[in-house]
């Protein structure tokens, strides 16, 4: 007799055909949200303010009420609907671009706020969905299809540190950095997003956690071999860890 | 004045706190905003008298913000609204394209002041465009009402919650600088509306039913073309059903004066005594400014000579009113950019010289 | 059909928004149709602050009118910047403490009252708003005493009720006020 050990989160949707490009870390992510939202119980309780971008698609996949929000404009959307209703689990899934860019005063001021909320943020070095456009986050040195000789500080400035940064906001109950890169490191990140959920859960404060993660298509590279990037070249920039967490306060 | 309480009888108050405390009799459970001149007072209003009655108000970060936080409120089924005023409107743009493709009832109030830019603080109409027209992208409409007193400032923000939900599309009231800042005499009453079930959409968490998505991202162009279809049939039944105007002496009249918001009281006055001097003159004011009264003017049209707007803009609603008698007979502008409307002297003095 | 305009002018700190808004209130009391609109913004910061008040048996024709029935200069400067708006045959009310007793024109009625010296005598200085609207009350007979006071108690926060008495008080002895012996 076979037992099954590995099956579809009840908050994914089994029946839809995933967009995701074929190695990205979107895929892992999301089903790691999924099976945080299956175990705490909440899914029937729970509302995705989505967001733009490659994560744009996430309410196709994941199986709560989802509201689509314009570009940046997530952690709003996401306050407008945990201030209407106090008792729902409100979160957000967002690039980048997204949280860290053009959503950046929503971003912080959402953590400044203590919002009862938690944000997930995919950081990987560029802009996906427009075909890899240096962003926020893209490394010093990286060459882009806007930074075509790498990044230099001159013309585009440093990258942000978003877990440090949102760490700091008296709001924030949890910040965590994670990578998706080994077995070890994606059950780490699986804590750290239960961890972002629980912090509302308890009222607390903002939970947030940054994602270290693969764009393969935009990178021109094979799944394994951008794993190795996320390992060689972000991981001594983006160094994951946790950077806030007032549980462990108490 | 910011603590004026919740009453049925008459007070005398501001056009913002008018405003403010009608949404509050309107069940507006959330209010998001982000201070400007000249309605500050409606952020102002709703800060303490929120917190008090245990609703939701959140000093935004920006306009971007207030206008996505209204739209997050308001996808859950409650009513929820922001307010402000011209150049941060603008930063609205973008949420009202997004919560007319999500069809969502937002309320905006928008208290119209100088523009183009930072412009001034002054009363203005310079945002009929901008309300009616929309600054976002794609094919839309908002709902617009334009109130010309601070009683109609309570009935129109009344009305406003209603026809945003009855239609799940972003209504504004569209109010401007003397209004927001004048006080008159006002009455609040109850909420005179049926209450809208907003159980069949809103997102309350997918329990014991399919888990609702409300979007715009339509990837395919059929999609967006059904999509599309489906959004102006609604706005063909707003066109059909929720027309208001008010008209006076247009019967027998050889020009009809034609205004909204507080230029009307001006516009009126302009009207009485260019009858006094034995011109048959008449007055028309456009209540909702989306549905415009277009049906109706061009009915008019068949016996009126000439058409007169009177805006404080560079001449913008004057376009609509062309639209609408489609050179039936001639229509001509009396304006005066910023500020205060012209005086009903300097009206009737303008209109002498145009017949 | 009766309708008569009000500008009530001062510096910042005045009261003189607040004056507009018991008047205004005083014919709202009255059953009168009734504006106020005041200057706002950035002419708040410093320099002189006005507002209009509207009050007619029909609806108001208009609202920022060109000219005034009845003006209340609580400074220098707001008399320079008002005296040319008054109709023929109104007036206006000068605050002497602050500004000259100077006539330049012959077409109006012109009060001159030391109106912060008397608030002064009346206990707080903050009262030379209200005791201003005594003495308009007096000089345009188009509003009482009693609606006044009235009005007083709408307007007055209730944190700061305590203060009703003295501005009761204010107001009556700009009621009192001697016209005869300053009118020309």
């Amino acid at each position: 007799m076979a037992t099954q050990v590995f099956k579809l989160p009840k908050s994914l949707k089994g029946d839809v055909k995933y967009s995701f490009c074929p190695g990205c870390d979107h895929g892992v992510a999301v089903r790691l949200v999924a099976e945080v939202i299956d175990e705490l119980g909440i899914r029937e309780n729970t509302i995705l303010a989505a967001s733009i971008g490659c994560s744009v698609t996430t309410y196709d996949f994941i199986n709560v009420d989802s509201l689509e929000a314009p570009h940046g404009r997530a952690l709003a959307e996401a306050t407008g609907i945990k201030r209407a209703r106090p008792d729902k689990i409100v979160f957000t899934y967002q690039g980048d671009g997204d949280f860290a860019s053009i959503g950046l005063a929503e971003s912080m001021h959402a953590a400044l706020r203590g919002e009862k909320l938690t944000a997930i943020c995919i950081n990987n070095t560029t802009y996906g969905m427009t075909g890899g456009q240096l962003g926020p986050t893209t490394l010093l040195g990286q060459v882009t299809t806007t930074s075509p000789t790498g990044r230099n500080v001159e013309y585009y400035g440093y990258p942000i540190k978003i877990a440090e940064h949102i760490a700091l906001c008296d709001g924030t109950a949890f910040s965590a950095r994670v990578s998706l890169d080994t077995i070890a490191n994606i059950r780490k990140a699986k804590q750290a997003i239960k961890k972002a959920f629980e912090v509302q859960m308890s009222r607390l404060g903002f939970g947030f956690v940054e994602i270290l993660s693969t764009c393969p298509t935009n990178w021109k590279m094979s799944p394994q071999k951008a794993h190795e990037r996320v390992r060689n070249e972000m991981m001594p920039i983006f160094k994951p860890g946790i950077y806030k967490d007032k549980t462990s306060q108490n | 004045m910011t603590t004026q309480c919740l009453t049925n009888k008459k007070v005398l108050t501001k056009g913002n706190y008018a405003i403010a405390q009608a949404a509050i009799l309107a069940g507006c459970q959330c209010y998001f905003g982000y201070p400007i001149t000249p309605q500050s007072e409606i952020g102002e209003f709703m800060s303490g008298k929120m917190q008090e009655l245990k609703r939701a108000y959140v000093s935004a970060e920006s306009e971007l913000a207030a206008i996505n936080m209204t739209i997050g409120a308001v996808s859950t089924g409650v009513k929820a609204m922001t307010s402000s005023s011209s150049c941060a409107v603008s930063l609205m743009q973008e949420g009202l394209s997004y919560a007319t493709a999500d069809q969502l009832p937002v309320v905006l109030v928008s208290v119209m002041r100088g523009g183009p830019g930072l412009g001034n603080i002054y009363p203005s109409q310079g945002d009929y465009f901008q309300a009616t027209k929309g600054g976002g992208n794609g094919d839309y409409n908002l709902i617009v009402l334009a109130p010309s007193t601070v009683q109609e400032c309570v009935d129109l923000t009344y009305k406003a919650f209603y026809l945003a939900q009855k239609y799940r599309n972003p209504t504004v009231l569209l109010a401007d600088g003397l209004l927001g800042q004048m006080m008159e005499p006002v009455e609040f009453y109850d909420y005179p509306y049926p209450e809208i079930d907003t159980s069949s959409w809103a997102l309350t968490g997918a329990k014991n039913r399919e888990a609702r998505i409300i979007r715009s991202y339509a990837p395919l162009a059929d999609d967006q073309c059904v999509f599309l279809k489906k959004l102006f049939e609604k706005y063909r039944i707003i066109e059909e059903n929720e027309v208001e105007w008010e008209e006076i002496n247009t019967c027998d009249a050889d020009i009809v004066l034609v205004s909204f918001g507080s230029t009307s009281r001006n516009v009126k006055t302009a009207m009485k005594m260019l009858r006094e001097k034995g011109i048959k003159a008449g007055f028309f004011r456009p209540i909702t400014l989306y549905p415009f009264p277009s049906k109706r003017l061009k009915e008019l049209s068949k016996n009126v000579k000439k058409f007169v707007t009177v805006e404080v803009n560079m001449g913008q609603m004057v376009n609509d009113v062309r639209l609408a008698v489609n050179g039936a007979c001639p229509v001509e502008l009396v304006n005066k950019g910023v500020g205060a409307p012209p005086s009903a002297a300097e009206i009737v003095s303008r209109i002498e010289e145009l017949i | 059909m009766t309708e008569k305009n009000f500008i009530i002018a001062g510096f910042g700190g005045q009261g003189v928004l607040l004056a507009g808004e018991v008047l205004a209130n005083a014919f709202m009391l009255a059953e009168k149709h009734v504006t106020w609109y005041p200057s706002y913004g950035a002419e708040m910061r410093g320099g002189t602050v006005n507002c209009e008040v509207v009050m007619s048996d029909d609806d108001v024709s208009e609202v920022n009118k060109a000219d005034a029935d009845f003006i209340v200069a609580l400074n220098q400067a707001s008399f320079d910047k008002f005296v040319s708006k008054i109709k023929t045959g109104g007036w206006i009310i000068v605050n002497s403490t602050l500004a000259k007793e100077s006539k330049p024109r012959n077409d109006i009625n012109y009060l001159f009252a030391p109106i912060t010296k008397l608030a002064e005598n009346v206990g707080n200085v903050k009262m030379t708003n209200i005791l201003a609207l005594g003495l308009l009350a007096k000089a345009s007979n188009l509003v009482s005493l009693s609606s006044l006071e009235q009005a007083l108690d709408n307007v007055i926060p209730p944190h700061r009720k305590n203060l009703l008495p003295l501005n009761i008080k204010a107001l009556k002895i700009g009621y009192e006020y001697d016209l005869l012996a300053t009118q020309v």
